[in-house]
């Protein structure tokens, strides 16, 4: 499949400014825009890298480019989400689409490996969609957990946080100037470990309506926090109380901030 | 328009995490971390994901600068060198040797550290040698 | 001599985040009409419920709070036309997210209490200190000793 996949960036540079993959080098691989004339040979999918968060700098910086991506299903979701908050053009942005196989679906407990074609006009895919994976063995059992044993397992869990901010760095949803997580008010500067449980929790509450579970945050934690467990809960939450499906639709905005007639809730308080 | 990741070792302690720095047409633009390499393996401190942040800080030191009355003037490095190794003349030659010490920094090369010692023993003639990770 | 058992009753401290049109004003009133509300409610006054942020409500929780209270108008009703709209949809997430944490969600309350509702506001707080006098100290669940102002390291619990 990777051969099907360069000839079809190699055939793609012909019309588009640049496209985004990412490259293996002597040096390991990274994303990089692939430019008309490159060695599309060194195009790889692995391992994993937030492409969206690259190719949205790039838009920004050359504002009247064209330019295409490599992208996975994450990497699509991410660029659904970024594009209703202004942060990607889809109308500058040609979608390469991959589908992932039932190995990296495991591996990531994603529910759905594959990109969804329709939100985006011009967009191909290769390879075929497999079914999703199972979700995280906490996330499915989560219910039977007692409170105290929740609240022992966040509270080991938040004390290993070197608070490094790579969750935060490497969310493709995550781009705010003013960050909350950066409020002395709210998150004390010079303390580690972070006082539960506000650095965790806050960021869990940004990431309502917005995380598209493509797991770069847990990958990229040095200590190891399963964060996607609790974003998963309450994106699981978002969907059944307000029905908004991060991702999943790039015509419907993010609820959290429209009115009640555009978005509802499911509340007694509602009336 | 061009853009690259370029794999470097961060310069802040010794670990020796290595990260990516994201550079747009030359200049850096921010920092993603090296997933396959076996030190970090795709991780990074506070440090590492903010190591391209000093690079073209606005705060950062153009030229050498003298102090002159109260406040700072541009020099040449002729000029600047010239006098530093004047004062530190004077201060070996009135208080001795020892009135100097050294500090070396984890974001120096071996090398540059190698020459700070070498400077320190053999031409300022002290032992008052050490570096900041040992503070 | 027999050592002597002291008991010691916990009263939570409760902190309500009131906007200024509607509940604190019934707020006011239901001090006004010396209508008996409980004492361990500390208010915030906030131009509207639309304003108080999760960020707050942490803060208050991890300040020492024992239960938090956002008072706002009723849906319809608000000063700013549809800014409560906005917290009835941010507050229950909070909740879940305080529930899938450990920390118990009866903590917070989400509730509409207008400038006219009085007896509703004595009522709402005295049923929540109820509550949260049963749940029990948030110093327990946060794993703090005693209650640490919020820029300082939690120190170790006196034992009496």
């Amino acid at each position: 499949m990777i051969e099907q996949i360069q000839s079809r960036v190699e055939e793609n540079l012909q019309d588009l400014d640049g496209i985004v993959a990412l490259r293996l080098t002597n040096q390991g691989a990274a994303p990089y825009l692939y430019q008309s004339g490159d060695d599309v040979a060194q195009l790889v999918m692995e391992p994993r890298y937030p492409v969206s968060e690259t190719v949205s700098k790039l838009q920004k910086r050359y504002r009247d480019a064209n330019f295409g991506i490599v992208a996975r299903g994450c990497d699509t979701r991410a660029l659904v989400e970024m594009s209703k908050r202004h942060q990607i053009d889809p109308n500058r942005l040609y979608l390469i689409c991959v589908a992932c196989s039932s190995e990296q679906a495991d591996a990531c407990h994603c529910s759905e490996p594959y990109p969804i074609l329709d939100q985006w006009p011009r967009s191909e895919l290769i390879g075929e969609p497999v079914a999703g994976a199972a979700p995280h063995p906490l996330v499915a059992e989560y219910e039977n957990i007692t409170r105290e044993d929740r609240w022992s397992f966040w509270k080991l869990q938040f004390t290993k946080c070197i608070k490094c901010y790579g969750c935060r760095d490497i969310c493709p949803v995550c781009f705010c100037d003013a960050c909350a997580l950066e409020d002395p008010l709210w998150v004390e500067p010079g303390l580690l470990v972070p006082d539960f449980p506000m650095y965790h929790l806050i960021k869990a509450m940004h990431m309502t309506t917005r995380c598209i579970a493509c797991r770069q945050c847990e990958t990229a934690c040095p200590a190891g926090i399963p964060l996607t467990v609790l974003y998963d809960l309450i994106r699981a939450d978002v969907a059944d109380l307000i029905g908004y499906l991060p991702g999943a639709d790039v015509d419907s905005k993010p609820p959290l901030s429209l009115t009640l007639a555009d978005a509802p809730i499911k509340s007694d308080l509602v009336y | 328009m061009d853009y690259q990741n370029i794999l470097t070792i961060c310069p802040f302690c010794g670990c020796g995490c290595a990260l990516n720095l994201e550079v747009i047409d030359g200049e850096i633009v921010g920092v993603l971390p090296a997933n396959d390499h076996p030190v970090g393996r795709g991780s990074l401190c506070i440090k590492g994901w903010n190591a391209h942040a000093f690079v073209n800080h606005q705060d950062r030191l153009t030229s050498p600068l003298i102090r002159e009355n109260g406040g700072f003037r541009e020099a040449s490095w002729d000029e600047a060198l010239e006098l530093v190794a004047e004062k530190f003349e004077g201060i070996k030659s009135q208080s001795g040797p020892d009135a100097i010490g050294v500090l070396t920094s984890a974001k120096c090369t071996n090398e540059e550290n190698y020459l700070l010692q070498k400077l320190a023993r053999a031409v300022f003639g002290t032992n008052n040698v050490d570096h900041c990770a040992r503070l | 001599m027999e050592p002597v058992q002291i008991e010691h009753h916990f009263e939570p401290k409760i902190v309500a985040f009131l906007c200024n049109w509607c509940s604190y004003a019934g707020a006011d009133n239901a001090g006004i009409s010396r209508l008996k509300s409980p004492a361990n409610v500390l208010p915030i006054r906030v131009m509207c419920s639309g304003r108080v942020s999760a960020e707050m409500i942490l803060r208050a929780f991890r300040s020492g709070a024992d239960g938090v209270m956002v008072l706002g108008c009723h849906i319809g009703d608000c000063h700013y036309i549809n800014a409560n709209h906005r917290t009835v949809k941010r507050l229950p997430l909070l909740q879940k997210l305080l529930g899938y944490t450990g920390i118990n969600p009866d903590r917070l309350i989400l509730d509409w209490v207008s400038s006219a509702e009085a007896p509703k506001f004595a009522k709402v707080t005295s049923n929540f200190v109820t509550k949260v006098r049963a749940i029990g100290p948030i110093a327990e669940e946060l794993g703090m000793g005693l209650r640490a102002p919020f820029n300082a390291r939690p120190i170790e619990e006196v034992t009496a």
